[in-house]
């Protein structure tokens, strides 16, 4: 029995987890972030889009330049604008469009490198743990182009039922860019 | 620094006029690219035209603000005292410094962050430090106000210009510029949700502008979203049933259109009727407007379900949903700006979705306009080379095969298969302002919309 599932209990578990268990979860946690982010780099989206649960929420707010006093208006809400807004539906028909043959914006295709680092587990409740990580995401485009968004992340990772692939699903995936206006010509490649 | 000076002085009204061959529709590919001609666009262009500031929901209270641009010039547009929006140039008079670096917030006055002068959210100077003491109470306060603009509004959309000799508001708008923003609001009074989607392309902002006539690229440009299931572009193009308007001061329409004969069956219908029968239609299809929308966007413009452009730079799309402004920075490259309206009084779930859709379909990241970006940009690119900056644009489908007809308001309109007549009117106006010095000049050296074939 993991780590995981000794404290799956309702409520908040994890600041009364021992330092053993919290580091075997964290072992866990950036083992499988770090797979998630190999099979991205590596153009695998059917890979990639079986990490992601059916109820997932994948969102990336805007972000805007304001003063301190008006930092309650720097990102957008849920159910305002955002750059993705989307469900499980939603990425299936990201990855068609990169496997359609057609999409132009990636033929030739991106190289990106997908970064996460300082993983922190915020919190596990009823299975699901609440990740933050910083991410950078580097894209090469043609032979000129670069492009390079950094943020914080804020996912939610759910144990995959039989223990099967890669160990976790991807409940909640929001995107907090550090950028606010877009210095790229499209976001054609997954975060 | 090129200027537009430079431009002006090489470029005599005939040499500007020939930079698009209305005969042919070879358009130059100098004016993707040259500088000078570019420093020459902000001022007769941009300076001189109403450029969209906002709409009225964007600013609710006293003092709400946000940042935006006239071409190169950064102007803050904010809620006055007295209720009325005030467009203002945001740099201090003082020593040039910007008095807003947030793009959007709350104000109670301008201060500016150098050397201290406060400004009233009506531009007047309020206080500078050391008036008294340093400027020996000598400085004259009434004179060194911010920059204001002349701001008037129609439907609830803010327009500002830096030329005080335009015409007004609703004459430059004309009855196509009308139509476009009637298109927005044909289902009721409406508001842009919060969050504008912002990005930079490597493009010239003309290209952009052009493409929004395009129904050409469609298909092609856009197979991947339709292969993905995202879109049917089958049901949405309707290759034969386009409807093309032409207004005064090169306001156009371009896109889908619904027949005459099946605007009259709808005419026949009450507005309940109506909403039954777009319940009833397949996804991606448009819904059909209610009675009232005819006064707003006339008889002709009603039957539009195409894409508006507000010249310069106002792109009207999704039927209404969505607004994209495109604004120049350099010859090489252009800022997107996405504006999502919804009805005022829509369900919550219903707006939910409307919000939801918005985000997937343009933007940066929306399945449609991704592949946009990079066709621009190397149609920008390929300006700059010595041989393909000689090679002109070919913007000739249709050419010669238009019948145009009255739609009333001194607008024409064409109907027909798909044709580039939108972005020929769009080249052709853009040589009309380049070539005159000022508003009395291009007023009268202009071309009305074409009577006749085209």
């Amino acid at each position: 029995m993991s780590a995981l599932e000794t404290t799956a209990a309702a409520g908040d578990d994890w600041p009364a987890t021992s330092l053993g268990e919290r580091a075997l979860v964290q072992y866990e946690v950036e083992q499988f972030l770090y797979a998630e982010a190999a099979l991205l780099d590596a153009r695998d989206w059917r890979a990639w889009l079986a990490l992601i649960a059916d109820d997932v929420h994948y969102w990336m707010p805007i972000r805007r330049t304001v003063t301190i006093a008006d930092l309650d208006l720097e990102f957008t809400r849920p159910g305002e604008m955002a750059y993705f807004d989307d469900d499980r539906a939603m990425l299936e028909m990201r990855v068609k469009k990169l496997e359609a043959g057609s999409a132009w914006s990636e033929d030739p295709p991106s190289r990106t490198r997908h970064f996460v680092s300082n993983v922190r587990i915020l919190g596990l409740r009823a299975g699901e743990i609440t990740v933050e990580a910083a991410f950078h995401l580097y894209r090469s485009r043609l032979n000129t182009e670069q492009d390079s968004w950094f943020g914080r992340r804020v996912d939610v990772l759910r144990r995959a039922k039989g223990g099967s692939g890669h160990g976790f699903q991807i409940v909640q995936r929001h995107l907090f860019l550090d950028q606010t206006v877009i210095l790229a010509a499209n976001m054609s490649t997954i975060f | 620094m090129a200027d537009g000076r430079q431009a002006a002085e090489a470029l005599d009204r005939a040499a500007i006029e020939a930079l698009f061959d209305r005969a042919t529709g070879v358009l130059d590919r100098r004016v993707l690219c040259d500088e000078a001609i570019y420093r020459l666009e902000l001022e007769r262009i941009f300076a001189r035209g109403w450029n969209f500031m906002c709409h009225d929901s964007q600013l609710r209270a006293v003092g709400d603000y946000l940042v935006s641009w006239i071409g190169e010039d950064q102007v803050i547009v904010v809620r006055g005292d007295d209720g009325e929006v005030n467009v203002l140039l945001n740099t201090c008079r003082h020593r040039g410094n910007a008095l807003c670096r947030a793009e959007q917030g709350r104000a109670r006055s301008f201060v500016c962050s150098y050397h201290g002068w406060n400004y009233g959210l009506d531009g007047r100077l309020l206080g500078a430090p050391g008036a008294s003491t340093y400027y020996h109470g000598e400085l004259d306060k009434s004179r060194l106000g911010l920059v204001r603009l002349r701001t008037e509004s129609y439907l609830g959309f803010h327009f500002a210009t830096l030329a005080d000799d335009a015409p007004s508001l609703f004459d430059y708008l004309g009855e196509v510029g009308r139509t476009g923003l009637g298109m927005a609001c044909a289902h009721g009074e409406i508001e842009v949700v919060a969050g504008v989607q912002k990005n930079i392309v490597g493009c010239n902002w003309k290209i952009a502008v052009d493409n929004l006539f395009d129904w050409y690229h469609v298909p092609y440009s856009h197979a991947s979203a339709d292969a993905a299931g995202f879109v049917d572009v089958g049901r949405i193009l309707h290759p034969k049933e386009q409807l093309v308007m032409l207004g005064e001061w090169g306001h156009a329409i371009g896109g889908p259109g619904m027949p005459a004969e099946r605007q009259a069956e709808l005419d026949a219908m009450s507005d309940e009727a109506r909403e039954a029968a777009s319940r009833a239609q397949p996804a991606n299809s448009d819904r059909l407007r209610p009675r009232a929308a005819a006064e707003l966007m006339g008889p002709v413009g009603v039957r539009s379900y195409g894409h508006p452009n507000i010249f310069p730079n106002l792109w009207i799309t999704l039927s209404g949903l969505q607004m994209c402004l495109r604004l120049p920075r350099g010859p090489s490259a252009t800022e997107l700006w996405w504006f999502t309206l919804a009805p005022k009084d829509a369900h919550p779930q219903l707006k939910r979705r409307m919000v939801q859709m918005a985000s997937h379909i343009f933007g940066p990241a929306g399945l449609l306009e991704q592949d946009d970006g990079d066709n621009w940009r190397q149609a920008t690119r390929s300006a700059r080379g010595a041989a393909s900056r000689k090679v002109g644009h070919f913007i000739g489908m249709g050419l010669g095969h238009g019948e145009t007809r009255d739609a009333g308001g001194g607008a024409r309109y064409i109907e027909g298969q798909i044709s580039e007549h939108g972005q020929r009117w769009l080249y052709q106006a853009w040589t009309e302002w380049m070539a005159a010095r000022d508003w009395a000049e291009l007023a009268a050296n202009h071309s009305q919309p074409p009577t006749g074939a085209i």
